[in-house]
């Protein structure tokens, strides 16, 4: 395990990867800041944190989306697989260097509150939860990163999928308020990801007639309740998009007081992840 | 020592080992040997624990792979098909990275190190990023890999691939002073190969034995093979006559390009007899028009023996889609049939 995070860690910084991730990330973060903290005259670095998380849609798949997927393609994995390291240990090894990387990057931001605290009061409990809660973000979108870059050999594949997943996640909550709440929305909405979903299935599958079939029978299930009882589609789309939201959590919480809702949410995202790569891995044994 | 028992391994309905049984003892050399496609690596990828068996068990050192998966893979070292090295780092980096990997004692990662870059003859080599290498280099490098760790034992799949003659001989010799005290399994598709250094070859086609022997077996077997082409001018009754003199003869068949004057036979025998035929034949008065002798090389005997199973695999698949289309008879069964297919097609697919 700890073999293969020193590997990762050194790939990091051995090319410009690791170098290009935490000056990106600081740059953004300094710049938010200068915008928010010192412009405004803010003491409070939460929201400037909120408002960068944005930049993880670039930054995570920079960072993962060689991680396995390389891997799988240099057949380096047949090292791996062979040696005596367990599944579970090869990817734990590799996610703690993803985080090792990361904590680097956020042990500068601790220092912001600290500036902050020379120009006047500054709660530190609050900014230190904000720069916790930015932190266990970030390692929940690591982990899908992860994830997404052990579905595939291809880099480009893991880093567009990962690219299009955080950016939807991270913008949900003000997609979702821009969103129409008619029922006609909602079922051309709903149509169109209920496709999505046949065009994967056939694609897992290899069976147009099944697809097609599930699609149908999924269809028709809709078009009845949008006929005969359309109120129940209504202001349904913000809500499904709400809850895909990861930001909204840490907006609350910012916001808000500190409650242990937000680090369980986020340590349970990065833990499925890491346990779907995990399966995933083991998987591909068996085929 | 390696223990293989039953090992199946199914992909779909395409079955790429199929029920193989086989022993190495310490100190014994085994060569995989069969042509492009026959299983030879699949074998070799479920013996390493690197892909799951269908069916069998697999023991390594006293431990059952699947049971027992890190004790087991700790007694393996492995050179997959493709050298599996990460072409940026360097030789160095790379090898103490398969020490830590590996789990060899720290303090004893710098010198295992070199006595692999030693073995291997890597040390002028030891500073370049690996990407930089050429394809033989980089074959040694996974196989310096292989032997981090001193493994109790070594399978190489395709070892001496890329290298050039003297480096084959360098491989073989390293795998040849390496059988002392280990157990080797290699692969091949080179007949040569395997019989100059095997003490056991397999030969594997369709995921099926098809013949195996020491190389010295294997060599009888060709040597029962062996067959005199003799033409002479004159009748085949007066060269009948002539042979009949002669012992030690198993068989005479006709051979072809008899003419009206002359007659041809092909004969096999259990010793050398072209001394005494020639003599037999001039006392007959039968002047020799040709005598050739036919000998078979392990390379015959390998090509027939996978020639055979190719034919049978051949007939077995025909069999099988001729069973297909009588099943489609009934259009009830046939349904049931093309969606457990469909399915099965849905599972490569997901791999």
């Amino acid at each position: 395990m700890i073999a293969i995070m020193k590997k990762e860690l050194r790939a990091y910084f051995n090319s410009i990867i690791g170098w290009l991730f935490i000056a990106f990330f600081l740059a953004f973060v300094g710049l938010y800041v200068f915008l928010y903290n010192f412009l405004n005259q803010s003491a409070f670095i939460g929201y400037a944190l909120s408002s960068v998380s944005l930049i993880f849609a670039l930054l995570v798949p920079m960072v993962t989306m060689r991680i396995i997927a390389e891997e799988n393609k240099q057949r380096t994995d047949q090292l791996l697989l062979t040696s005596p390291v367990s599944i579970g240990r090869i990817v734990l090894g590799k996610y703690l260097a993803l985080e090792i990387l990361f904590a680097l990057a956020m042990a500068f931001i601790c220092i912001y509150p600290v500036i902050f605290s020379f120009f006047g009061p500054v709660n530190m409990k609050m900014s230190y939860v904000a720069v916790l809660g930015f932190f266990l973000v970030g390692s929940a979108y690591l982990a899908i990163g992860l994830f997404i870059s052990s579905l595939t050999e291809s880099q480009a594949f893991a880093a567009v999928m990962t690219f299009v997943v955080v950016l939807i996640t991270c913008l949900a909550d003000g997609i979702a308020e821009l969103l129409p709440s008619t029922a006609k929305a909602a079922y051309a909405t709903y149509t169109f990801l209920w496709l999505i979903v046949a065009v994967w299935l056939w694609r897992m599958l290899k069976n147009s007639s099944v697809a097609i079939a599930i699609f149908a029978v999924g269809e028709c299930a809709l078009t009845a309740v949008y006929l005969l009882k359309p109120t129940m589609l209504e202001g349904t789309i913000p809500t499904v998009f709400g809850t895909v939201s990861v930001m909204k959590l840490y907006d609350e919480t910012i916001t808000g007081v500190f409650n242990l809702t937000m680090p369980v949410y986020y340590v349970s995202i990065a833990f499925v992840f890491c346990f779907l790569t995990y399966q995933n891995i083991r998987k591909r044994r068996y085929c | 020592m390696i223990e293989a028992i039953g090992l199946v391994k199914q992909y779909g309905d395409h079955i790429a080992v199929d029920h193989l049984d086989f022993t190495v003892e310490k100190g014994q050399v085994l060569g995989f040997l069969g042509p492009n496609g026959a299983g030879k690596s699949t074998t070799m990828n479920m013996l390493t624990g690197y892909i799951s068996v269908t069916e069998g068990t697999i023991i390594v050192n006293g431990y059952d792979m699947l049971e027992e998966a890190e004790e087991a893979k700790k007694s393996i070292g492995y050179l997959p098909e493709i050298p599996p090295v990460y072409p940026d780092m360097t030789v160095t980096e790379y090898l103490r990275f398969a020490t830590e990997l590996k789990k060899v004692p720290k303090k004893d990662r710098e010198t295992e190190v070199e006595r692999v870059i030693g073995l291997t003859k890597l040390e002028p080599m030891r500073k370049r990023l690996i990407k930089h290498l050429s394809k033989g280099y980089r074959q040694r490098v996974g196989i310096a890999q292989a032997l981090v760790g001193d493994p109790e034992v070594i399978i190489l799949d395709e070892p001496t691939v890329g290298l050039d003659p003297a480096q084959i001989i360098e491989i073989r010799e390293l795998i040849r002073g390496l059988a002392k005290e280990h157990t080797v399994l290699l692969s091949s598709h080179i007949m040569q190969e395997i019989s100059a250094v095997c003490d056991h070859i397999m030969i594997i086609c369709h995921g099926k034995l098809v013949l195996s022997g020491t190389p010295e077996e294997l060599q009888a077997q060709a040597d029962q093979g062996e067959s005199l082409e003799v033409s002479v001018l004159g009748t085949r009754a007066q060269l009948q006559e002539a042979l009949s003199t002669l012992s030690g003869i198993t068989e005479i068949t006709e051979a072809e390009g008899e003419t009206e004057k002359s007659s041809a036979v092909l004969i096999k025998s259990d010793h050398d007899i072209r001394t005494e035929l020639s003599a037999a034949l001039a006392k007959a008065g039968l002047p020799i028009e040709k005598l050739v002798r036919h000998v078979k090389t392990l390379e015959d005997i390998f090509l027939e023996a996978t020639a055979a199973a190719e034919e049978e695999y051949r007939r077995s698949m025909e069999e099988d889609e001729e069973y297909e289309e009588e099943g489609a008879e009934s259009e009830a069964s046939a349904n049931e049939s093309e969606a457990s297919s469909e399915n099965t097609k849905g599972q490569e697919e997901t791999k």
